[in-house]
């Protein structure tokens, strides 16, 4: 029961986000001049000059936290369906927090609380996509067995799966429409695996109140 | 208990004779069934060899996606600090936020501030759920 209501909160939560933020589609032209051509090589240029930078990120990322990493990723592979439905739910609710914020600009204290909120969502959407990366590249790259593992020398490692992943989601990005579907729900994916586990720390949000005991 | 008996606690394998000569040990590991584990049939854990660096496979994969972003950058006729300040600049955020503000405009404040409690609600139940991760 609990799972078919997540699964139509999901999917309306999908529709209705859908409908008010989707993008209108383009159908691209084709170039008649070098000019023109020049102009439509700019959105690869800018996603791979983008991709390297992600790539920077997600090494760091990696070397400093492999392991809560890893275990947002486990839990993004474990409970896929609640990591989008948190993710869907956290962005809905980050863009109406915005525009609440939005309104308090004139009273001064809106815009640490904008610039606060920024700050907070990127953090999210970056450490959640990097636990992505590392989800599929693990779905894609990853060893089913130990012999396996120990004969490989490129494909084993937290790094190495989060730059399998990271190539494979930036190459799916590159394509026209399909590429920008992916790669937001990818960030949908991050950002609810972040918050489910709190940036890989697996400590509860909000504490449960009990009587001190005598 | 006493050291042999910890050793054999640790190593029952190693100290098989112990279990003979001390009653207590007997008394306790006696029955207890033991069987030979063959660690390579276990599912592989998701940690195991997960500290390994792979900087081969870093350091091509990133080479490999500079020289890309340089030669398209150098196509588009874009400096490469330039295609980054496209890229980040988030206007396309900032646009999907103001659209969405001018679309829930119409319905009046006491629609928003009821849609504001709802998503939150919703946000705090399903944040109240324990991730399940490695005890899947």
């Amino acid at each position: 029961m609990r799972k078919t209501i997540l699964i139509a909160l999901t999917l309306a939560a999908t529709v209705v986000t859908a409908l008010v933020a989707g993008p209108l589609f383009k159908a691209p032209a084709t170039p008649t001049t070098f000019g023109e051509a020049a102009a439509m090589m700019t959105r690869p240029a800018v996603i791979v000059s983008e991709l390297f930078v992600w790539i920077l990120a997600a090494v760091v990322v990696t070397l400093i936290s492999g392991r809560e990493v890893r275990y947002s990723s486990i839990e993004l592979r474990t409970s896929p369906l609640y990591c989008f439905a948190l993710g869907l739910v956290a962005v809905t609710s980050f863009v109406l927090t915005a525009i609440l914020f939005s309104y308090l600009i004139p009273f001064v204290v809106g815009i640490p609380l904008l610039v606060a909120l920024a700050v907070f969502a990127v953090l999210t959407k970056v450490y959640g996509t990097i636990a992505v990366f590392h989800a599929v590249g693990t779905i894609v790259a990853g060893t089913r067995s130990r012999d396996l593992m120990l004969r490989r020398r490129w494909l084993r490692g937290d790094l190495a799966m989060v730059i399998v992943g990271l190539l494979l989601l930036g190459a799916i990005r590159l394509i026209p429409i399909a590429g920008t579907i992916a790669w937001s729900i990818a960030s949908v994916f991050g950002i609810g695996t972040a918050l489910a586990t709190k940036f890989g720390r697996r400590e509860p949000w909000f504490l449960v109140w009990r009587p001190a005991e005598s | 208990m006493n050291d042999h008996c910890r050793r054999y606690a640790e190593d029952p394998e190693e100290n098989v004779a112990h279990l003979r000569e001390c009653e207590t040990c007997s008394s306790m590991y006696g029955e207890v069934e033991t069987k030979p584990v063959n660690l390579d049939s276990l599912p592989l854990a998701p940690w195991e060899g997960a500290g390994y660096r792979s900087w081969p496979l870093v350091i091509v994969g990133a080479l490999a996606v500079l020289a890309i972003a340089l030669g398209l950058c150098a196509a588009a006729g874009l400096s490469p600090i330039a295609a980054l300040a496209i890229g980040f600049r988030y206007e396309g955020t900032r646009a999907a936020i103001a659209l969405i503000d001018q679309k829930l405009r119409p319905l009046g404040p006491l629609v928003f501030a009821m849609l504001f409690i709802a998503v939150n609600t919703i946000l705090v139940l399903l944040l109240r759920r324990a991730p399940r991760g490695i005890d899947a």
